[in-house]
């Protein structure tokens, strides 16, 4: 039935706790991140799920999903490197660091390495226009900052967080 | 008056209520400010910020808190540096709102080519070019070309189907998020919503079905570009070819006004044929708005199958045959036979038609039975709900009472506007055997097991014992309106409901005001005027028909709905039936005379409210068919040579408001009566409140009633607080009752092709526990063996409804009038 209440069913106690009984549905965005930690992003199945869950319509869960940028809903890479190519990054390089870090990793801004490890892609500003080329890196364990970043440095990274999964 | 304000705008003075938006207070003075995500039904948001106006307000000296004035004595003004939304602006006291200067016209310059950077411009193919706000607004005020770049327009899909019904086009979305905000906000369905934000913001759906909501069609029509189109009017003519004729809706009592659009069509060997239905405005009845089952459920006139010539029985089998024969025929027999004679309508049938068959029937000393299986039609002209204004201004210090109804399926609008009332502070108290979709804006629900209908509304009476918070809620009532519906209930039990809620009413002591009183919410668009032409519902039909020698039917398939009527009417020695299809009971027939649909002629319905509103003829007549009226009138002429005075519906009114008291003075013209409505919608101005039609045809008139008009009355005794139904613990058997489904199978709905894609399929809902014990679960299939029958049904269940019983819909293929014992298994 419904999977993701069963999974869940202790956080989701939790949440609920937090909130007014009949406020069920502030509960939306803290579920829709645990399903986005978890899974990378989150499927049609899982939209349903929480709409059950919290008592709204899965339309409303799904516009929600699709207004903040930081769930997705297609599969990616584990780890989604976003590099800020906004105005003041631009001028400081950004456009040059993405191209040419696509390029190192073999693919294109987007799109996912083929060991689905890595998904590049460029993103609005993130507040930190004066430490460019920077970039966080959204993955399992949250999300992380990389400032005044080299395309060495930034491959280095991918690297680093291909060893962990494989010793994982 | 305090509460009024007086305000100039572009130089005119007008006074409005405080409160009033700017947009709303030009309106008085027929000044347009244009608005896209503004509606005058909805809530403000000021997204497009198209009303964009300059506002100056009078200027207040700080230190002396006096009006600072100019050297010529008038009021100085302070204006501010940016210009004001108008669609969220109350107005106040002296502001002087400026709608046409330069500045003005420059920022509708800006956003207009801000709205058009990614819009397709494709007019010549969209459905609501000639009728479009964009369009209008962007020859009014925008830029002849763009500075934008084709290239860097942003493309989105063209044919993205919501669901059946509704088809979005997302490169013509300017995002005002109307259809967003009636979903979420009216209709109580938030099915569609904002998916992505900014350039790639979409509107989408994720209910399955798609765009799973009755009332998706309004959508269509606030929608201020071509982005939300019908499955049937898509591609399907162009607005400038279209004619308008009024009409009124014939699926349930509520009455919706509505225009039918028509044109010639060469596919259509040249003949008018209906384009699209659309909502008239009528603030008292339906606002503008239609649920779905009004608006795409008129294909029926347009069906293959109809009757285009009277068939008589020769040698056992029913032939062609022509008028003139087939009405000498009836009328030898009926004057053979005449001496049990029964007719049957129902309130599918106009005033005028139901007025000849009862004056038939009074002729030849008969019975005129009313094919419903509700009761409390005699009681409605005594103390029914009869005020002018209808819900649609329903508000604080009213009390709604909605006993025995799943209102969201009976009567759609009337749901709609209980809601909204509820939101402007009235309190409702649902009176239900089951969860209904009013329950979570009701102050009070008062639960009950199947057969104690009447008791749980008594239990309401203020001085009444187990009343509880619900009669608080009452006895603080400065009106009381009570609904009562057919959830789950016979003739018997609604006999019950309606005379308990008439007590209830009577108790409260609030009759004679005008917002208070009963509202019966009627299967059919006219079975109040069937009961106000004289014909009654009868407890045991089949008996009555098996007994009789003639039988007229009009308007009704009892053989279709119930095989016992259908053996009740294989007993009876005569029978006549005005149909538009071969029905089964017209294959039962001696005489099938074939008339036409209420699209194709003209008369008067009288709704809920008993308010008399007229229709209008929308196509031309099937050849050979003839109006129901005209066919009774001509077998009456024979039978008992009446003069054949009456050929046009507007006589037979005539007649019929001279003969009933209640209709007395009422003529077509007093009916076509309009007068200016709030909001102003309807307009060629079609931004403002969307493509509704002004309503010039006819607001019609609402009956009085003898509580309002103080005269004397009698109320039937208050019913007894018997449980009705048999005791259920150790029966192997369920109780089934009856309950309503919006999109169901009738006579007329299921040749509506469109919407037989949504069309429920018969289910049987059941308390889990209870379904459980016969060994089934949610969406399974269920045999339901009734009177030695067996019907599929798909279960489902409720943890609201009450064990033992099951639920099955009427008129979706399970014979089922009232609450019976049947056994359900896997």
């Amino acid at each position: 039935m419904n999977q993701t209440a069963t999974k869940y069913a202790r956080e989701i106690e939790d949440l609920f706790a937090k909130y007014p009984a009949d406020r069920k549905q502030s509960a939306v965005m803290p579920l829709l991140h645990l399903i986005q930690r978890d899974f990378g992003f989150i499927n049609k199945q899982a939209v349903r799920d929480v709409a059950e869950i919290v008592g709204i319509t899965p339309t409303e869960v799904a516009s929600v999903v699709g207004f903040y940028t930081l769930y997705h809903d297609t599969p990616q890479g584990k780890y989604r490197f976003q590099i800020c190519n906004d105005l003041p990054c631009a001028l400081r390089g950004a456009d040059q660091f993405l191209a040419e870090l696509c390029k190192s990793l073999g693919i294109q801004p987007g799109e996912t390495t083929p060991d689905g490890m890595i998904t590049v892609e460029a993103v609005m500003c993130l507040a930190a226009c004066d430490k460019a080329p920077m970039f966080q890196v959204q993955g399992p364990q949250g999300i992380t900052y990389h400032e005044n970043q080299t395309v060495e440095g930034a491959l280095q990274l991918t690297k680093e967080l291909a060893g962990k999964e494989v010793k994982a | 008056m305090a509460n009024e304000i007086t305000l100039t705008i572009d130089g005119k003075q007008v006074t409005v209520p405080a409160g009033t938006l700017i947009v709303d207070a030009a309106r008085e003075l027929g000044i347009d400010i244009p608005v896209f995500c503004y509606h005058p039904k909805m809530e403000p948001v000021g997204m497009c910020r198209m009303c964009l106006v300059e506002v100056g307000r009078p200027m207040v000296d700080r230190a002396t808190n006096q009006p600072v004035m100019e050297a010529d004595g008038t009021p100085k003004l302070q204006f501010g540096p940016k210009m004001e939304t108008a669609c969220t602006t109350p107005v106040s006291a002296g502001m002087v709102v400026i709608g046409m200067s330069d500045k003005v016209k420059a920022a509708r310059n800006d956003v207009l080519e801000f709205l058009l950077t990614s819009h397709p411009l494709d007019c010549p193919i969209c459905d609501k070019g000639g009728e479009c706000p964009l369009q209008n607004l962007t020859m009014g005020f925008g830029k002849g070309s763009s500075r934008f770049e084709f290239e860097d327009k942003q493309h989105n899909q063209k044919h993205v189907p919501l669901g059946e019904l509704i088809y979005l086009d997302r490169e013509r979305c300017i995002q005002c998020g109307r259809c967003v905000r009636f979903q979420k906000d009216l209709a109580d369905d938030p099915v569609i919503g904002f998916y992505q934000r900014g350039r790639n913001l979409v509107i989408d759906t994720s209910s399955e079905p798609g765009f799973d909501s009755i009332f998706s069609g309004n959508t269509t029509d606030i929608c201020p570009v071509g982005a939300l189109t019908t499955a049937d009017f898509r591609f399907g003519a162009r607005p400038w070819e279209l004619k308008s004729a009024a009409s009124l809706c014939n699926h349930c009592a509520v009455g919706c006004n509505l225009t039918y659009n028509t044109r010639r069509e060469a596919k259509s060997d040249g003949n008018v044929v209906i384009k699209r239905a659309m909502p008239r405005q009528n603030e008292a009845v339906n606002e503008i708005w239609l649920c779905d089952k009004g608006r795409f459920g008129y294909h029926f006139a347009e069906s293959h199958q109809r009757l285009e010539k009277p068939l008589i029985r020769k040698d056992g089998e029913l032939v062609e045959s022509t008028w003139d024969e087939a009405l000498d025929m009836a009328a030898k027999e009926l004057r053979a036979y005449g001496f049990r004679f029964v007719s049957l309508a129902s309130g599918r049938l106009s005033n005028e038609d139901l007025y000849e068959i009862k004056q038939l029937t009074e002729n030849l000393h008969g019975q005129a039975c009313l094919y419903s299986p509700m009761a409390g039609g005699d009681l409605t002209p005594l103390i029914g709900y009869a005020d002018p204004q209808g819900l649609s201004r329903v508000g604080k210090g009213t009390v709604i009472v909605v006993a025995a109804s799943n209102l969201h399926q009976e009567a759609p609008i009337w749901w709609m506007q209980v809601r909204a009332a509820v939101k402007r502070g009235a309190k409702l108290i649902v009176v239900n055997a089951r969860s209904t979709r009013l329950d979570k804006f009701a102050s009070a629900v008062v639960r009950y097991r199947f057969g104690r209908e009447a008791e749980a509304v008594l239990s309401l009476v203020p001085a009444a014992e187990t009343s509880g918070e619900s009669g608080k809620i009452i006895a603080a009532a400065e009106n009381l309106v009570v609904l009562y519906g057919s959830d789950g209930i016979g003739l018997e039990g609604s006999r019950q409901v309606a005379a308990a809620s008439a007590e209830l009413l009577r108790a409260s002591n609030l009759l004679g005001k005008p917002g208070s009183g009963l509202l019966p919410v009627w299967q059919r668009a006219n079975d109040q005027g069937a009961w106000d032409t004289g014909f009654t519902p009868v407890d045991d039909l089949a008996k009555v028909v098996s007994e009789a020698d003639g039988v007229l039917i009009a308007g009704a398939d009892p053989a279709g709905d119930h095989p016992a009527y259908a053996a009740a009417l294989k007993k009876a020695k005569f029978i006549i039936v005005q149909e538009q299809f071969l029905t089964k009971t017209a294959q039962l027939a001696d005489i099938v005379f074939p008339v036409q649909s209420m699209l194709e002629r003209d008369g008067s319905y009288t709704n809920g409210t008993r308010r008399v509103q007229r229709f209008m003829p929308v196509v031309e007549k099937l050849p050979g068919t003839r109006p129901d009226y005209l066919v009774t009138a001509q077998v009456r002429q024979k039978v008992v040579h009446s003069n054949l005075e009456f050929i046009s519906a507007a006589q037979v009114f005539m007649v019929l408001a001279a003969h009933l008291p209640d209709y007395q003075n009422l003529t077509y013209a007093t009916l076509m009566e309009t007068v200016p409505q709030h909001p102003i919608l309807g307009r060629s101005d079609v931004y403002y409140g969307g493509t509704s039609f002004e309503n010039r045809q006819g607001l019609g008139v609402q009956l009085g009633t003898a509580a309002n008009r103080r005269d004397k009355y009698s109320l039937p005794a208050a019913p007894s607080t018997q449980n009705q139904l048999p005791d259920l613990e150790h029966a192997e058997e369920l109780m089934a009752v009856p309950v309503a489904e919006l999109l169901d199978t009738g006579t007329i709905t299921q040749k509506s092709v469109l919407l037989g894609k949504r069309t429920s399929t018969p289910f049987a809902l059941m308390h889990p526990k209870t379904a459980q014990q016969k060994g089934l679960a949610a969406g399974d299939k269920a045999k339901i063996s009734l009177a030695g029958v067996t019907y599929q049904a798909v279960v489902r269940v409720d943890e609201s409804v009450p064990t033992l019983h099951v639920l099955l819909p009427r008129s979706l293929g399970i014979p089922l009038d009232k609450p019976v014992l049947v056994k359900v298994i896997q």
